[in-house]
């Protein structure tokens, strides 16, 4: 009996022993399927929405806002005076500094989306499609996307790396432009017209979009010839047209419609997708509000639209307290700020965080006025005279008649602002014409010429990155 | 009480015996209680005493007999009719046994740093969890209270040692590892034995690195059925809570801020209400505790049995947590005593009802010019009448309105919050002891611990959309719904259950060998064990529009128009496998030397090369009073030198996510990773991929230790104490790095980027002298020191940020040379006065007069980022405890106490503000700045949002933990004593700190809200009147 236990201690522990070899360590995934087991790849397609994907972060609803539309003269940061948003507040008074966090997050999110874009393009270049059109299609919407964010950048920074070049020395503006232009002019090549796309597809990158953005990129470089071609192709492509109402352009029902060029999809349903409460951050702010109120239209912007009497694109552009919007939404007298912006908002669902505001990027009418301000620079009056009066004559504004070349240039930047007002457009507009001094000075703001024209390198770049180099008087 | 009325009965049945024989007599100890089990021998017989001490033996009068019993010193006295025998206490505590690594030792011979922890410190304590109750009673184990109910308190040993990594030391219960002991009555306990030092710990290898807590429960002792029932009925109210401003005072406060904005609106005088959203939101609660044990055995087996319930509700209506415990412990002695096999078995069935913390937030920003319900009976809102200057929501035709702060209601809040836990955990073991032959012991065991917990989430969704805006209807409501089809936003409610299992085993089996030669004396432990933990199955299931009753809450009765949700994974589990072994010798009890090695082979980095390590100790120890030139000191009694080097690993690392991000399944995407999109006419999904995070190796990190120290007894072993000094390396902390900000990389990953030191020494004293036989006394006290220091950091990865307040302001920051995650704000630099002071210096953004003035450290003019610099951290520098004890007659009075200095801490609750118009504490009121030359130190009503060191306070604090009386009453009737005591709880509290409690630990990430009260739990303090009997 005794041997007996004794030797089943023995047993146990030699088992113990046994057991307590190596393969005890081969644990099966199983919340994860590995690598091997996998049978399906990411289809390149995957990694092009990706791309898209990235412009519907929380960025675009609150950083991008402060640094295109806050810090000019066409908004106000909103919301109530305690709450500074972060640094909307700085950035309204042209305060802040390289350590303004919605300046990071646009650099970052910039170089994000450029990098999301370059790797597509490798992974569909070499994942062996078979459909050629199909390929190259994919290929041409991330170079779109591409030239897309580096145009954002180079506006707002100047020079700046090329991100598959070098992470720290930074690539003069002009080479800049020159990849953006590479990029474009090769997904002219390859990209469908909006109308060749199949249904499923729409709001993809189309050749319009990108004759479109290239237009406006040779406009910032002020090479009116160019830009000139590329937006009367954009106009006489056949494929798009004006939207007969001006109120309209921002809503629902016009999402992808005749004057879109191009934008950002959004669908208000959490299952589905949508834009990072885009919505929710300029809504109404207070009893019935719906909203933090924030990039609120500033009362400059409000004696610019009654100036020039422009009635429809100032009721179109402007919540006002105490009005009744077209869908019957009361805005009480309660809510916080007088103004808000109606670009923002969404009838189906105001305050939801998935919003279903889909962010016109470019529309026709923009492309318009390309093409009349580098007419005129063309010294090609009447081109210039007529591209304006297709915009003015949507919303009941006489026609503009004077051929002087610099007053018509001046009027056709005013046309700029209140077309493209809460567009996302004003600031680099500003900057890109030379008015941003004047005009924001006239505004009360403390612009200092040979600084403000840029934005500064991101003070946590510059931690990680201090070869770099900050702009300049920054 | 049921329960303790239940016991009274079952035990009133309950009946010693005695067999008559030639001697009969009683064994007391020192203060009179009678002493059960006492081994009896006389020559020709043996016997044990009674549960009531009483004894009969064979034996002839005037025989010696021999009294012997563990922990008292033996005695030889001769027999006599109806003698009574006094047993005295052996210890000297040196002589007691701890629990080591797969085995025990005396404490005599320990060459490591371990504290031990007796049951009576911690029944003395009553708490859900016995963490709280062992809070300041060893020197270098950090305990960080929660008072929420059922909360676990955090445990830290020896300081931060991580940034990222598992901070929670590893529990071994009776031989079983587990991750939590919420599910253990502290009762039942009968000791902790903390391992601190890497000498002691590293037999436990790569699990080691925050320590080791060994916890034995009570097993039943030879002898009588011992049956003991303990009661408590306890009730607890706020510590330390915060005054804040009155209606009239915020009225002034808010008006004045308005007047410095501009603002021509203006709060009227008189307001209607008044309301002290603390009073409205929390009241006293109660916590009842019940248990009763029966344990006992003979020779060859014993037995303990136990059942507890405890329940406590919280400061916020509805919140509750319950617990109900059984264990079962047995041993068994077979084969001559050769076999012993020892069973032990506990069920735990909990229950909790959570409710927000953020109600506390709220409830110090609202408005006390809100009411709490209106007189519709709906609940109110922050909504005003700028043009009227009334609270309230009804704004008239050409009068405007708006929000005096976007805080929510308190009360509306906690009441919405639906939330239901229910838990069950079992845990067993099995133990098999046998000896091979004398000397050599073969020993397996195998534990084991499985759970189930469900929680169940009840979200009025209408009800609070209609809570938010009392304007706001039902039919908006309703036509929001119709318009929305499908959009659970609009959903009337949704209801979710989740379902986790989980289970872990490990499975230990070694060899022991112990051999005394002469005065060479010998312990080896070799063996292996195996173990496998993170085995979890989790559903997940969510539905909308259920009927509203309680009783209709199934998944199956939600409404068909929205998706349901279900998701469902098995986890990978982790599987560990290790060798080991320890080597002990000593020489004549002088000199001793110790050894242990760990072999680790760990089935989460199988991927890496490398997946084994390695982590030896060493220690050695020294007992100079056994030196013949020391043994005659008089009042030295023991002395002892020891040190000790250990490596120890932290397997708990965070892992990098997978190279390619998406987010399938319900997430959108949004907010996430932004991978997914919608295209076509209908705005369909598509799914994104994009490319995450650099691909790094990760494995444990590794923790060098050395440890140094002495134990002394002294003046007739009334003095007694230890000092230890420690020195502990993290050589590869695991940090949080953020990829170029230009970089295609888009997540932060981890990556081993730097080292993280712990110095510091700890010192016990512990004095206790019997002035007389009717008086006793005891003084304990533990000071512990520790230094916080983030070393070595790879070049790119310095810097990261945290402490986020949630409103884009960061708090804290990483850098080398500082302690972790250390405070970095800009420093407050007194108070702008004039607008011209303002415009002549250095300022951020547009302040205005009364705002904090900021002091621009790098000199270039501009405020920033830049001008951040270090306040310290808020981990505390040293902690301190003290314990008093005496026993008077029958009456036993204790005091404790706790503290902890050289932290900061932040007051969120004051600091973070939106919109100007939350609510003030009355000292922020009284102190604010009024115009110029009125303060130069606190801000104005118009003040700014900015993290600032102006927030930052000391965090030290010194607290009365317990003060309890009791008095014992002895032998009446069956009952063998009984004793009713009175208990405060943390009656007493000495902080500067102007928020409710500095003891903020959070979520316990460095990187995140430790440190920092925003959603903080009060501090409690609690009245507990309670009985403990013994039969």
């Amino acid at each position: 009996m005794k041997i007996n236990y004794k030797k089943i201690a023995c047993l146990t522990f030699a088992f113990a022993v046994l057991v307590g070899c190596d393969d005890f360590l081969d644990v099966d995934s199983r919340e994860n399927v590995t690598e091997e087991d996998s049978n399906q790849n990411f289809e390149p397609v995957q990694f092009v929405n990706g791309i898209y994907g990235m412009m519907t972060s929380w960025d675009y609803a609150f950083s991008y806002l402060g640094i295109t539309e806050i810090i000019s003269d066409n908004a106000d940061k909103g919301s109530s005076p305690g709450d500074p948003g972060g640094d909307k507040g700085l950035l309204d008074g042209l305060t802040f500094t390289a350590t303004a966090g919605s300046v990071e997050a646009m650099w970052t999110n910039w170089y994000k989306a450029i990098g999301r874009a370059s790797y597509s393009i490798n992974y569909t270049e070499n994942y062996g499609l078979t459909d050629v059109a199909y390929k190259n299609r994919l290929i041409g919407e991330a170079k779109f996307l591409r030239a897309y964010h580096y145009f954002f950048l180079v506006r707002a920074f100047g020079d700046v790396p090329l991100q598959h070049v070098d992470l720290i020395v930074r690539a003069p503006k002009d080479q800049v432009y020159d990849f953006i232009e590479q990029d474009l002019l090769e997904a002219i090549q390859v990209l469908p017209e909006k109308s060749e796309y199949a249904p499923a597809d729409l709001g993809r990158a189309t050749k319009g979009a990108a004759k479109a953005l290239l237009a406006k990129v040779y406009l910032y470089q002020k090479d009116w010839q160019n830009a000139y071609e590329y937006a009367d192709e954009v106009i006489t492509s056949g494929e798009y047209g004006l939207e007969p109402d001006y109120a309209q352009i921002w809503r629902a029902n016009t999402e992808n419609g005749v004057e879109s060029i191009f934008e950002v999809q959004a669908r208000g349903v959490a299952l589905a997708h949508g834009v990072q409460q885009y919505s929710e951050t300029q809504g109404a702010r207070g009893p019935s509000g719906w909203g933090w109120g924030f990039n609120t239209p500033s009362q400059n912007l409000l004696d610019a639209f009654n100036a020039e009497g422009d009635v429809i694109r100032r009721d179109a552009t402007i919540i006002f307290r105490g009005e009744t919007l077209y869908d019957g939404r009361e805005v009480s007298n309660a809510v916080e700020n007088p103004m808000y912006n109606e670009k923002a908002y969404s009838s189906a669902n105001a305050g939801a965080g998935d919003g279903d505001k889909n962010i016109r990027v470019l529309r026709l009418a923009e492309i318009y006025l390309i093409r009349a301000e580098a007419a005129n620079e063309l010294n090609n009056q009447d081109v210039a005279l007529s591209s304006l009066k297709e915009v003015r004559d949507r919303v009941n504004l006489g026609e503009i008649t004077t051929r002087d070349q610099a007053l018509l240039r001046t009027l056709i930047w005013k046309e700029r602002r209140l077309e493209l007002a809460f567009e996302h457009d004003r600031w680099f507009d500003l900057v890109r014409t030379g008015q941003a001094a004047q005009a924001m000075q006239a505004n009360g703001k403390p612009f200092e010429v040979g600084k403000h024209e840029l934005f500064p390198i991101p003070n946590a770049q510059l931690i990680q990155t201090p070869a770099m180099g900050q702009n300049l008087n920054w | 009480m049921k329960n303790f009325i239940f016991g009274v009965f079952v035990l009133l049945f309950f009946q010693g015996h005695l067999h008559a024989q030639d001697i009969k007599g009683k064994v007391l100890d020192e203060n009179g209680i009678p002493l059960p089990g006492v081994n009896i021998l006389s020559s020709t017989s043996s016997s044990v005493s009674d549960f009531d001490g009483n004894f009969s033996i064979n034996a002839k009068e005037g025989e010696p007999i021999t009294f012997t019993f563990l922990g008292y010193v033996s005695q030889t006295v001769n027999a006599a009719a109806n003698m009574s025998v006094s047993m005295k206490v052996a210890s000297t505590e040196l002589s007691e046994v701890v629990v080591v690594g797969y085995g025990t030792q005396k404490k005599t011979d320990l060459t490591s740093a371990i504290s031990t922890i007796k049951s009576d410190q911690i029944s003395k304590q009553p708490a859900y969890n016995a963490l709280q109750s062992i809070q300041g009673k060893a020197a270098g184990v950090n305990i960080i209270a929660n008072d929420a109910p059922g909360a676990t308190p955090t445990i830290i040993i020896r300081g931060l040692g991580t940034a990222e990594s598992g901070r929670s030391p590893m529990f071994v219960v009776d031989g079983v590892i587990t991750g939590s002991i919420a599910n253990l009555n502290p009762n039942d306990i009968e000791s902790f034995d903390i391992m601190k030092d890497a000498a002691s710990s590293a037999i436990y290898g790569s699990n080691a690195a925050n320590g080791v807590v060994f916890i034995t429960t009570k097993k039943g002792k030879q002898g009588k059925t011992t049956i003991k029932v303990n009661s408590f009925y306890g009730a607890k109210s706020t510590l330390n809570p915060v005054k804040m401003a009155n209606s009239s005072q915020y009225v002034t406060f808010f008006n004045e801020k308005q007047a410095a904005i501009g603002s021509p609106d203006r709060l009227n005088l008189n307001q209607p209400y008044n309301t002290d959203w603390y009073d409205e939101l929390t009241g006293v609660s109660f916590s009842q505790s019940n248990d009763i044990s029966f344990s006992g055995g003979s020779e060859n087996a014993t037995y303990y049995f136990s059942f507890n319930n405890y329940t406590e509700d919280g400061l916020l209506e509805g919140h509750e947590a319950s617990r109900n415990t059984l264990r079962s412990s047995n041993t068994l002695k077979a084969i001559d005593g050769k076999l012993k096999i020892t069973q032990n078995f506990s069920a735990s069935f909990s229950k909790s009802t959570p409710k927000p913390y953020g109600s506390f937030t709220e409830a110090y920003k609202q408005a006390p010019v809100v009411p709490v319900y209106y007189p519709d009976g709906r609940f109110a809102q922050s909504f005003w009448n700028r043009t009227t200057g009334e609270v309230g929501y009804i704004i008239g035709p050409g009068e405007t309105g708006g929000r005096l702060n976007s805080i929510g209601n308190p009360v509306a809040n906690a009441f919405y919050q639906n939330e239901k836990n229910k838990m069950v955990e079992l845990q067993g073991l099995i133990q098999a002891d046998y000896t091979i032959v004398e000397g050599l012991t073969a020993t397996s065991r195998f534990g084991a611990t499985k759970s189930y917990s469900k929680t169940r989430i009840f979200n009025d969704v209408r009800g609070r959309w209609l809570t938010a805006d009392p304007i706001r209807t039902s039919a908006q409501f309703a036509a929001n719904a119709a318009s929305n089809p499908g959009v659970v936003d609009w959903a009337n409610n949704s209801l979710s259950y989740k379902d986790v299992e989980s289970f872990r085993y490990n499975w230990d089996t070694y060899l022991t060998f112990n051999k005394s030669f002469g005065k060479h004396n010998l312990n080896a432990t070799a063996g292996v064990t195996q173990e496998r933990k993170n085995d979890i199955y989790e559903s997940y299931m969510q539905g909308f529009n259920v009927p509203e009753q309680e009783q209709y809450w199934n998944i199956n009765l939600a409404s068909a128009d929205y998706r349901k949700v279900a998701n469902q994974f098995y986890s990978t589990p982790t599987q560990v496998l290790s060798y080991f072994g320890r080597l002990q010798y000593n020489f004549d009890e002088r000199y001793y030397i110790s050894g242990t090695i760990r072999r680790d082979g760990n089935s989460i980095f199988k991927q890496n090369s490398k997946y084994w390590g390695t982590f030896p100790s060493v220690s050695a120890g020294w007992v100079l009073t056994n030196e013949s030139f020391l043994s005659d000191v008089k009042n030295l009694d023991f002395l002892k030198l020891r040190v000790g080097y250990g490596e120890v690993g932290n397997a708990n690392v965070p892992f990098n996510a997978t190279t390619i991000n998406t987010s399938p399944g319900t997430d959108g995407g949004a907010g996430i990773n932004n991978n997914n999109y919608v295209f076509g006419p209908n705005q369909d999904l598509v799914f994104g991929a994009s490319s995450g995070t650099p691909v790094t190796d990760l494995t444990w990190e590794v923790t060098k230790e050395i440890n140094a120290g002495l134990d002394f007894e002294l003046l007739d072993r009334r003095l007694s104490g230890s000092f230890d000094y420690y020195n502990r390396l993290n050589t590869n902390a695991i940090l949080n790095i953020t990829p170029l900000l230009n970089s295609p990389n888009e997540l932060n990953y981890f990556d081993h980027g730097g080292e993280v030191r712990n110095e510091g020494y700890e010192l016990a004293l512990n004095w206790k002298d019997n002035i007389s036989d009717d008086f006793s006394y005891s003084i304990g006290v533990n000071y512990a020191r520790n230094k916080n220091t983030l070393e070595s950091v790879k070049p790119a990865y310095d810097g990261m940020t945290g402490g986020s307040l949630g409103d884009g302001q960061i708090t804290k920051r990483i850098q080398e040379g500082q302690p972790l995650y250390s405070w970095w704000l800009l420093e407050a630099d007194g108070v702008w006065q004039t607008q011209a002071e303002i415009d002549a210096n250095p300022h951020i953004g547009s302040p205005a007069p009364g705002h904090l003035r900021y002091k621009d450290q790098n000199n270039d003019g501009v405020i920033d980022d830049r001008d951040k610099k270090f306040f310290g951290s808020y981990i505390p520098k040293f902690s301190y405890g003290i314990n008093i004890n005496l026993m008077y007659k029958n009456f036993d009075l204790s005091v404790d106490g706790f503290g902890v200095g050289g932290n900061k801490v932040y007051n969120g609750l004051k600091g973070k503000r939106i919109d100007g118009g939350e609510n003030i504490a009355e000292d922020t009121f009284n102190g604010r700045w009024t115009g110029p030359g009125s303060t130069n130190t606190n801000p104005g009503a118009n003040r700014d949002a900015l993290s600032s060191s102006y927030f930052l306070e000391d965090g030290d604090y010194f607290r009365i933990n317990n003060i309890t009386l009791g008095y014992t009453f002895k032998d009446m009737f069956k009952i063998s004593r009984l004793r009713i005591y009175g208990t405060a709880q943390n009656p007493f509290l000495f902080t500067k700190y102007s928020g409710f409690t500095p003891e903020l630990n959070n979520s316990g990430v460095p990187r995140e809200t430790a440190g920092i009260e925003v959603d903080a739990y009060p501090n409690i303090k609690t009245f507990i009147f309670g009985v403990n009997i013994e039969f």
